[in-house]
C-alpha cells in the first residue's frame, strides 16, 4: 500500500508542476456503510463482521489536452452480497491521456465499449460491485466527422485490479492472466457524401482474447486465443431509425457435464443478432427491438461464477422497473447454460416500446398535457443449438403507464404490469404470473414543500401469493427529504419489510441515513442484476464531488 | 499518506476553476459529438445528467421544461440533457425524450458508456450543473426535490449579468 501512496503522490506532484499552466483538479468521494443485525422474521443474518463499507475516491486532473487521474477503492469489508473478490484498500485505476483535436492516446486504466457492447464493454457499476476496466493502452483517431477509429490492448480487471500485491492477500483472486486486444471502426458514409437529414454509418469491431488454457483442452483442439468480431449498420432519417448488429463472439469452452462422454470439454461458438428500429417525432417515441443470443457469456476468467466476471454487455432488453413490487423477478438474459441435465444455448425475443405525449390543449391532453407509455417484452429459450427455433417461455411483460399533471400542484402516475417469469431458465415450460398496479401521487403544497405517496399491489396465485406496499416521502426543497415505506406479504409469510430514512443535500454533497428490513432478491443496474441475501440494518451513504 | 495529502493540497491550491472537459458523446441521430462544441454558442447552459430509470431526474427535467417559457424571458440560455443510459436503454431514452416533449426544447446528448459522467465526476444522478458562456462551472447540485429547480434560474441569471 505504501508503494501505491508514493506512486499516487508522484502523480499528484507531477501534475502540480504542470499546474502552473492553470489546470484544474476534480474528484469525487463515495462511501456506503452498513450495520447489520440478526432478524428472525426475515431470516437475515448479521454475519461475523456486522458491518460493511464500500468506499471510492476518484481524482482527475485536467490541463489543456492533458488529463491524468486515479481511483482508490476500499472494502472494509464489502457489503452483504457484494462480490467476495472485492476486499481491502487498493489503487484500482491510474491513467494519463493526451486528447488532441483528432487523436487521443491513453496509458493506464480506461473504460471502452465497442458498438452496443455485445462484443466488448468495460465499465463500472458500483451498485453491483462491477468494474472490469482495462489497464493497458488505447489510441483513438477521428477523420473529420467521417471516420472514428479506436485500438486498444490491456488486462481487464477482476477483483481489486492489476495493481494488487498478490503476496499480501494470498487467498484472494486479485488478477488474471487474461489479455484483450481490439479495434473498432465507424465510417459515417452520409457525412462523407454530405447527405442532408440522413445519417448512415457502417461500423465494425474485432476483439482478440487471450487466456492460458489447460493441456487437456489443448489436446481437444482448444486455443488460448479466441477471435470475435461484429458488424453494424446505423441509420437515421427524419425521425426514422434502424440499427442492425451481428456479433461472432469466438470460441467458448465449457466443462462437459456428461462424465461418460469422450470429450472433457464442450466447444461452442458465441454469436448474437440485434435489430432495433422505430420512429421519434411529433410527440411519439416508438422502438421495436429483436435480439437472439447464443453462448454470449464472455468472461474474464473462464468458469468463475462471480457477477463481476464479465467482458461484454448483454443486458435484458425489457423495462427496468423501480417501484418496489415490480422488481421481484427482474429478467436476466440467458447467455448459455451447461448443467447436468439441461443445456441451453441462449435466448431469442424482443420488445415494443411506445411513448406518446398528448399535447397541451388537445382533447386528451387537457390544459397541461398527458403522457402515456406501453411496453411488451417476450423472450424464449432457443430450442436447438444454431437455430431460430423458440423453446420454452423465459419471460414476458406487458405494462402501461399514464402520467397526468392535473393542476399546478397535483400529479399522478398510474402503472399496470403483467409479468410472467420462468425460474427454471427454460428447462421446464412452467412459469409464474403476477399482476401489479401502482399509483404514484405527488402533491406540491408550496413551491418548496411537497409530498409523494406510492400505493402498490401485487397479485399472484404462485410463489408467496399477494403483496401490498406503500411509500410516503416528504420533501423540503432544496435540502431535506424524509421517507418511510412498508412492503407486506399478506398472502403467505405475513412479514413486513419496513424502511425509513432521511437525506440531506447541499450543492454537490448528499448524505442519506436509513434503516430497514430488505428481502432476498436482486439489485439491478443498467440491465445487469446481482442477487442479494436478506438483510436488516442501518445504512449511511455519503457522496460528494469537487 | 501525509505526502499524498500534502501534494493534493498543493495541487488544489494551484488549480483553476473546473470546466467542461472534452469527451465524445452521441446526439439524437447517433452522430459523435465532442462536448467542447457545447461552448461554441457562448451562452450559459444548464447541463443535467439523467437516466430513464431515475424518477427524480425526470421530475427535475419536467419541471425545467414546464418553467422554460417563463425562464427564457429572464435570461438567454440552453438546457442540455445528458442521458446516462447504456446501450440497453439508448433507443428508449431517445423515444422517452420525444414522448415528453424535451426533444423540441433541450439539447439531447447520450453518454452510453458514462464517459462524460465520469469526466464531470458525477457519482449519482440526478446531477445538474450551470455553466457560464465561457465554459466555467458556476453551480452544481446532486439529487432533486420539487422546488430545487428555482436555484438553477438564480444561477443562470448570475451568469447573464
Amino acid at each position: 500500500m505504501k508503494k501505491l501512496i508514493v506512486l499516487a503522490s508522484l502523480l499528484v506532484c507531477g501534475v502540480t508542476l504542470s499546474a502552473q499552466e492553470k489546470g484544474y483538479l476534480t474528484g469525487s468521494l463515495e462511501s456506503n456503510d452498513y450495520s447489520y443485525v440478526n432478524d428472525e422474521k426475515s431470516g437475515a443474518l448479521a454475519g461475523d463482521d456486522r458491518f460493511g463499507s464500500n468506499n471510492y475516491l476518484k481524482l482527475d486532473y485536467y490541463n489543456g489536452k492533458f488529463t491524468a487521474g486515479m481511483q482508490i477503492e476500499g472494502y472494509l469489508p464489502g457489503s452483504v452480497g457484494y462480490p467476495s473478490e472485492l476486499t481491502g484498500i487498493n489503487l484500482s485505476n491510474i491513467y494519463a491521456t493526451w486528447m488532441d483535436e483528432d487523436f487521443s492516446v491513453t496509458a493506464g486504466t480506461f473504460y471502452e465499449q465497442f458498438g452496443s457492447g455485445l462484443l466488448f464493454r468495460s465499465w463500472e457499476e458500483r451498485a453491483l460491485g462491477l468494474n472490469n476496466a482495462v489497464t493497458g493502452a488505447r489510441f483513438t483517431y477521428n477523420y473529420r466527422d467521417v471516420v472514428a477509429f479506436k485500438a486498444m490492448w490491456g488486462l481487464p480487471r477482476f477483483g481489486m485490479g492489476v495493481f494488487t500485491n498478490n503476496t499480501s492477500r494470498p487467498n484472494t483472486i486479485t488478477n488474471t492472466e487474461t489479455q484483450v486486444r481490439g479495434a473498432d471502426l465507424s465510417f459515417a458514409l452520409s457525412n462523407l457524401l454530405n447527405w442532408d437529414n440522413t445519417y448512415l454509418a457502417l461500423e465494425g469491431s474485432v476483439l482478440n482474447r487471450y487466456e492460458p488454457i489447460s493441456s487437456d483442452l489443448i489436446d481437444e483442439g482448444g486455443k488460448p486465443n479466441s477471435l470475435g468480431y461484429s458488424g453494424r449498420v446505423n441509420f437515421e432519417s427524419n425521425g426514422f431509425f434502424a440499427k442492425a448488429e451481428y456479433v461472432s463472439a469466438g470460441k467458448k469452452y465449457f466443462q462437459n457435464p456428461d462424465m461418460n462422454a469422450e470429450n472433457w470439454y464442450l466447444q461452442k461458438n458465441g454469436n448474437a443478432q440485434l435489430l432495433e428500429f422505430g420512429y421519434n417525432g411529433r410527440g411519439l417515441g416508438l422502438t421495436v427491438t429483436g435480439r437472439r443470443l447464443e453462448w454470449m457469456n464472455s468472461q474474464i476468467i473462464s468458469g468463475n461464477v462471480s457477477t463481476s466476471n464479465l467482458m461484454n454487455y448483454v443486458p435484458a432488453m425489457c423495462t427496468q422497473y423501480t417501484y418496489m413490487l415490480t422488481t421481484f423477478h427482474p429478467y436476466s438474459p440467458q447467455t448459455g447454460l451447461v448443467q447436468q441435465n439441461f443445456i441451453n444455448s441462449g435466448e431469442m425475443g424482443g420488445q415494443i416500446d411506445a411513448f406518446y405525449n398528448f399535447r397541451r390543449g388537445t382533447a386528451l391532453g387537457g390544459k397541461r398535457g398527458m403522457r402515456v407509455h406501453a411496453n411488451f417484452s417476450t423472450y424464449y429459450a432457443i430450442a436447438k443449438d444454431g437455430t431460430f427455433q423458440a423453446g420454452n417461455l423465459l419471460f414476458r411483460d406487458f405494462s402501461f403507464d399514464i402520467e397526468k399533471q392535473w393542476n399546478k400542484k397535483f400529479k399522478t402516475i398510474l402503472l399496470y404490469s403483467m409479468q410472467q417469469y420462468n425460474d427454471s431458465y427454460g428447462a421446464s415450460p412452467e412459469y409464474m404470473t403476477q399482476n401489479i398496479i401502482v399509483a404514484d401521487m405527488l402533491y406540491k403544497w408550496t413551491s418548496t414543500f411537497s409530498t409523494k405517496l406510492e400505493l402498490q399491489y401485487l397479485q399472484t396465485k404462485q410463489d408467496k401469493k399477494d403483496w401490498m406496499a406503500a411509500l410516503l416521502e416528504v420533501n423540503f426543497a432544496p435540502h431535506w427529504s424524509i421517507f418511510g415505506s412498508d412492503m407486506y406479504n399478506h398472502g403467505s409469510t405475513k412479514v413486513h419489510y419496513y424502511n425509513a430514512g432521511v437525506s440531506y443535500n447541499k450543492s454537490r454533497t448528499r448524505v442519506a441515513l436509513g434503516y430497514g428490513r430488505y428481502k432476498q432478491g436482486f439489485i439491478c443496474s443498467g440491465g445487469v442484476c446481482r442477487t442479494i441475501p436478506a438483510y436488516t440494518g442501518a445504512n449511511l451513504t455519503i457522496t460528494t464531488s469537487f | 499518506m501525509r505526502t499524498f495529502l500534502l501534494s493534493l493540497a498543493i495541487l488544489v491550491s494551484a488549480t483553476a476553476f473546473a470546466q467542461v472537459p472534452s469527451v465524445i458523446v452521441e446526439n439524437a441521430k447517433g452522430e459523435a459529438v465532442n462536448t467542447k462544441t457545447l461552448l461554441d454558442e457562448g451562452t450559459p447552459m444548464i447541463v443535467s445528467f439523467w437516466s430513464t430509470t431515475c424518477k427524480p431526474c425526470i421530475l427535475e427535467l419536467d419541471a425545467v421544461y414546464d418553467a422554460l417559457p417563463d425562464w427564457k424571458e429572464e435570461a438567454d440560455f440552453r438546457v442540455v440533457a445528458v442521458a446516462t443510459d447504456d446501450s440497453r436503454m439508448l433507443a428508449k431514452a431517445k423515444s422517452f425524450s420525444e414522448g415528453r416533449g424535451w426533444a423540441e426544447d433541450f439539447v439531447l446528448l447520450f453518454d452510453k458508456n458514462k464517459d462524460f459522467m465520469r469526466a464531470m465526476n458525477v457519482s449519482v444522478v440526478p446531477h445538474v450543473f450551470v455553466i457560464d458562456g465561457k465554459g466555467k462551472i458556476v453551480y452544481s447540485h446532486t439529487s432533486y426535490t420539487p422546488g430545487s429547480e428555482l436555484e438553477l434560474l438564480e444561477a443562470i441569471k448570475k451568469c447573464s449579468k
